[in-house]
């Protein structure tokens, strides 16, 4: 590898974006006007079960209350519920097996039958803002309803009939207190957009990047360039390599532009590390560099290599779990969203800005997002060879 | 690898005696088609060796190997005593394709600038080097504009100029002329005659009969092979006539009969 050779390249490949002034502002502007149209459009609305885990009274005298508790949650169509233990609480929201833990106090029988206001306390994941408000709802509900039943069963004790349910002992409206929940990540003003700005990021850099080194390939076979660069000194792997170089100073100046805006403009929370934002950002900008040479080899023309993209683009917006998480996809389509690199891409930045996980927590998905690197230059490699017959 | 971009032209020795370029029963096939088929070949250092054939013999095939970019299907070809592709090889060789390859949304002197970096020019010599060449093709004064508003003639002169800028020991070179007007076509051969001088060998393929006659060596490409091969006069004795269109007409009639009794 040659320093000089691959800067020159770099330097030429850079020299064409700038001089490209109309595909340099639709490159940086896209990004800008698509955020701020999601930002207004967006109600979220999501179409999955949420999941509710429950840490049950288990002191004397609990069975007819968790028999009262399981008559009253909802159908499993509108609410999947577990049971898990009180230490149990962090780890299961925090694997994503439940978005909200609902804390019942362990002698809740107990504290009925003293009189006192038994306290529930409801926990929320949160990194998804519309699941954490629709679980607030539903959550808020079943305690309402929890709270008329024992209400109930205390009047009728009071008339001498022996209910299902331990004596309350106190004549009141209420019995029990719903404590204000609390959040692991983010909190009750996190809203949509909060979880969708940090995917854009990924989304972005990868598919300009995509599209810009495709052209930018197509054009250099098309126009015979190409013949030139094969015919000089000029490594195939020096050849990538200065793509490479190029197109990607080029996506962390978007990705750059996108996070200020995301912040500044549209003052979206977020917390964490933004070099590892910045890493993500790098492993999928090379990504999208080595299949743009590998799929422009496919097409003859601009227009071929735009209907490469519903499937580059389409499918991986679909299926990586911007919109619609992962878990929640039919089964059957689940590993081929683990086949896609925005699927870790996406759930590294979010990890990053709205948990703040570090380098050893988003390992995983680095890891993934490097093979897939790794694959994309190895098939530019052979392709760039083949240009030789 | 670094130090190969540096030696540009002059580090490579040929082995003793041997010519520059060698080529023994080349055969490339591609699919169906024998473009070339048992060409035999050598050029010697400071030559103007000028291929002509009709369209379609496989003149840029043969220029396209030469550079490195098609690998035979059978024979061998040497350049500078190295077998093809060498990166060492590549260094020393200028190739100007058929059609002007060029960055269209650059600068002419930001096209050369690459192409002069990519073979390992650098700082106040690439400058020099670029003037030098943009005064020899008269484009200074439209150095600094940019490609796509060039003329096809202008396009042409730069894609000359962007094979020669870092001074190859062998310059292929594929049409060169075409859509360049007599003037300067003259004075492309002036410089072409001026460059042998130096030691710079050119392979130069052309439909053009009077730039055939400039040539110090012509060879007749058909059926894949070298109908003819020789200097003008040495063709046009050996036709019995005076006259290049003549010569090559009777060269191409005796290649088509020995085809058909073979
Ligand atoms: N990559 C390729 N794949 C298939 N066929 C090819 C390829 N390159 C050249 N050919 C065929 O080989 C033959 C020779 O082509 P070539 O370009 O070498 O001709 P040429 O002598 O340069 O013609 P012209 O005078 O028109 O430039 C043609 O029939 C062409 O169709
Ligand atoms: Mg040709």
């Amino acid at each position: 590898m040659s320093g000089t050779r691959i800067l020159a390249l770099t330097t030429r490949i850079m020299r064409q974006i700038v001089r490209d002034r109309r595909t340099l502002a639709l490159v940086f502007l896209v990004p800008l006007l698509v955020m701020s149209v999601l930002y207004v459009v967006l109600t979220g609305s999501s179409g999955a079960v949420p999941r509710l885990a429950l840490v049950r009274p288990t002191g004397t005298g609990s069975e007819a209350l968790n028999l009262l508790i399981d008559r009253l949650l909802p159908p499993a169509s509108r609410l999947k519920t577990m049971t898990i233990a009180a230490d149990e609480v962090e780890s299961v929201l925090n694997k994503g097996e439940a978005d909200a833990a609902l804390i019942f106090p362990t002698d809740l029988a107990a504290q009925l039958a003293h009189g006192e206001h038994p306290r529930l306390q409801l926990v929320l994941e949160g990194s998804d803002p519309t699941v954490a408000a629709a679980m607030r709802e539903s959550v808020t509900a079943l305690v309402r309803q929890l709270d008329v039943a024992l209400v109930q069963a205390q009047s009728q004790r009071g008339q001498g009939q022996q209910g299902p349910v331990p004596a309350v002992n106190v004549p009141a409206t209420s019995v029990l207190t719903l404590a204000t929940p609390r959040y692991l990540h983010g909190g009750p003003d996190y809203t949509f957009n909060d979880a969708l700005a940090p995917v854009f990021i990924g989304v972005f850099s990868f598919f300009f990047v995509f599209l810009l080194t495709s052209v930018a390939f197509l054009r250099e076979r098309s126009q015979g360039t190409i013949e030139r660069v094969l015919a000089s000194p000029l490594r195939r792997g020096e050849l990538v390599m200065g793509y490479v170089c190029g197109f990607t100073l080029f996506a962390l100046v978007q990705a750059v532009v996108v996070l200020l805006f995301v912040i500044f403009v549209l003052r979206v929370h977020y917390q964490g590390n933004l070099g590892l934002v910045f890493l993500v950002a790098i492993l999928l900008t090379v990504s999208g560099v080595n299949l743009g040479i590998f799929l422009s080899t496919f097409a003859q023309n601009e227009f071929q290599i735009i209907q490469f993209i519903p499937l580059v683009f389409g499918l991986q917006v679909l299926l990586s779990g911007i919109f619609w998480p992962v878990a929640q996809l039919p089964a059957w389509l689940q590993p081929v969203s683990y086949l896609l690199p925005l699927t870790y891409a996406n759930e590294a930045l979010r990890d990053v800005m709205l948990k703040g996980s570090d380098f050893a927590q988003i390992a995983p998905q680095l890891a993934a997002l490097l093979v897939f690197m790794l694959l994309m230059i190895g098939l530019s490699a052979v392709t760039v060879r083949r240009q030789v017959a | 690898m670094a130090e190969s971009s540096q030696t540009g032209s002059h580090s490579l020795a040929t082995g003793a005696g041997e010519p520059l370029v060698v080529c023994e029963g080349v055969v490339k096939v591609f699919g169906k088609l024998r473009v070339l088929d048992g060409l035999n070949l050598t050029i010697g250092t400071g030559e103007t060796f000028g291929l002509v054939g009709p369209n379609g013999s496989g003149k840029t095939t043969l220029m396209r190997m030469l550079a490195g970019l098609v690998r035979p299907t059978a024979g061998g070809v040497r350049v500078l005593g190295r077998c093809l592709p060498d990166p060492a090889v590549a260094a020393s060789i200028g190739y100007m394709t058929q059609l002007s390859a060029l960055y269209l949304d650059l600068t002419a002197r930001e096209n050369l600038r690459f192409f002069c970096s990519i073979y390992g020019l650098r700082g106040q010599e690439r400058e020099r080097r670029i003037n030098e060449i943009l005064e020899r093709v008269e484009l200074s004064a439209n150095a600094d504009r940019v490609v796509a508003t060039f003329s096809g003639g202008m396009r042409q002169r730069l894609s000359l100029a962007c094979a020669l800028v870092h001074r190859p020991r062998l310059a292929l070179l594929d049409e060169p002329t075409v859509g360049v007007d007599p003037e300067l076509r003259r004075a492309f051969w002036d410089y072409f005659a001026q460059l042998n001088g130096e030691g710079t060998t050119i392979v130069v393929s052309t439909h053009h009969l009077d730039e055939a006659a400039r040539c110090s060596r012509l060879g007749l490409l058909r059926f894949g092979k070298l109908l003819a091969c020789g200097t003008p006069q040495e063709l046009l004795a050996g036709a019995g006539t005076s006259d290049m269109e003549t010569a090559f007409l009777y060269y191409a009639a005796r290649g088509r009969q020995e085809e058909v009794t073979a």
